[in-house]
Order: C-alpha cells, then sequence, then structure tokens
C-alpha cells in the first residue's frame, strides 16, 4: 500500500520499548524515571494505548540509542527493522 | 507533594461535613439524600485515589503529573462537557414533571456533572488515550 495513503490510515503507533528495555535491562520505573514520566505512561506505551508526544517519543529512543522510526513503528503488523 | 496533601484535607472537610450534616438532621434518610450521598462518596473516593496515585509517583522519584495523565483528564473533561449538555437538558425536562426544588436540581446536576467526569476518567485510565 502506498506510504501516503498509510500515513492518513494509522491511528494507533507500535512499538519495541518492551523489548529494548529487556535488552537494556531496565524496569518499568528505571524508564520511566529516565524520561520523566509515571510508570503508567510507559505500561501504557507497551501496550499500545497512548501516543506519545515528539517530545517523549525523542526521549525513549534517546535512552536506547536509537532513532524514534527504530523504535516506533505504525500500528500495521509490519516492524520495519 | 502540597497538591495531594489539599486534596486529602479538602475530602477530609468534606467527610465530616457530611457526616455532621446526617448526624444533626437525626439521620432521617431518603432516596435523594442516599443518592446524594453516594454521589458524594464516589466524587470523595475519587479524588483520593487521585491523591494516592500522586503521593506514589512522587515517593518513586516520578513526576505527580506527566502528559499522559494531563491528556486524560483533558480528555476526560471534554467528553464530561458533552454528555452534561444531554444530561442538564434531560434534568431540565423532567423537572417540569417533578415538583423538585430548583436548589434540589442543581444539585442534582452537578453531581451529576461529577460523576459523569469520575466515570470518564476512569474509562479513558484504563482503556488507554490514542492521540488523534
Amino acid at each position: 500500500m502506498p506510504g501516503y495513503i498509510l500515513t492518513f490510515l494509522v491511528r494507533s503507533m507500535n512499538n519495541r520499548i518492551r523489548e529494548l528495555r529487556a535488552r537494556f535491562g531496565l524496569t518499568q520505573d528505571e524508564l520511566a524515571t529516565r524520561v520523566g514520566v509515571r510508570r503508567e505512561t510507559i505500561v501504557f506505551l507497551e501496550k499500545g494505548k497512548y501516543n506519545p508526544s515528539l517530545k517523549l517519543a525523542y526521549d525513549v529512543a534517546r535512552i536506547f540509542e536509537m532513532s524514534i522510526e527504530e523504535v516506533f513503528f505504525p500500528d500495521n503488523g509490519k516492524n520495519p527493522v | 507533594m502540597k497538591k495531594a496533601i489539599f486534596v486529602f484535607i479538602i475530602a477530609g472537610l468534606v467527610i465530616a461535613a457530611m457526616l455532621l450534616w446526617y448526624f444533626s438532621g437525626g439521620f432521617n434518610v431518603n432516596w435523594q439524600e442516599i443518592s446524594m450521598l453516594a454521589g458524594l462518596v464516589l466524587v470523595i473516593s475519587f479524588a483520593v485515589i487521585l491523591g494516592v496515585r500522586r503521593i506514589r509517583s512522587i515517593r518513586n522519584n516520578q513526576p505527580a503529573e506527566d502528559e499522559m495523565s494531563k491528556g486524560v483528564v483533558k480528555q476526560a473533561a471534554s467528553t464530561t462537557f458533552y454528555i452534561s449538555l444531554y444530561s442538564w437538558l434531560a434534568l431540565m425536562f423532567f423537572s417540569d414533571k417533578s415538583e423538585m426544588e430548583t436548589s434540589t436540581q442543581m444539585g442534582i446536576g452537578i453531581m451529576l456533572m461529577a460523576v459523569e467526569f469520575a466515570l470518564a476518567w476512569v474509562y479513558f485510565n484504563f482503556f488507554g488515550k490514542i492521540n488523534e
């Protein structure tokens, strides 16, 4: 499906936060403290129940030393990485 | 932390006023007072739960409020406003059919808005808020 059509169809974002958190040995509390949010926000991010702001997405990606696109991707079932 | 403590103080004052009101009236209750009491208990419980969450976050060196919690409150408030338009209309319709005093109707309307906000907040807090 063309990318420009996909852009209009994206309603939620998926992410690799849980996988990356395990790789870096971080708990939800630790990640939340590092990016300056509450633990519940990290829980909701991992479950895909909340789309982060650009700043939060950037802060989370910076913790994992990756780009935003490597951590967050559209919820179309395809992980681009 | 100060805001959370302030919430607990206000909740305590409301509970004290409620108990004083009931005991001074000889504890004669009817369905209207029971429904008002239920609404008050819901609102106070909501305030206490929020205060506990704030204190727990502060103790974990996390912010008491963040972008998601503020977004949930805003979404709940806007949903409550939308629903309350219809609930006030319904209340005005039923006020013509009943003999309730105006002050009682206003109290019911305000309590309804508080209950609607609490339910909306619970909904968005448990089912999430997708930014659209």
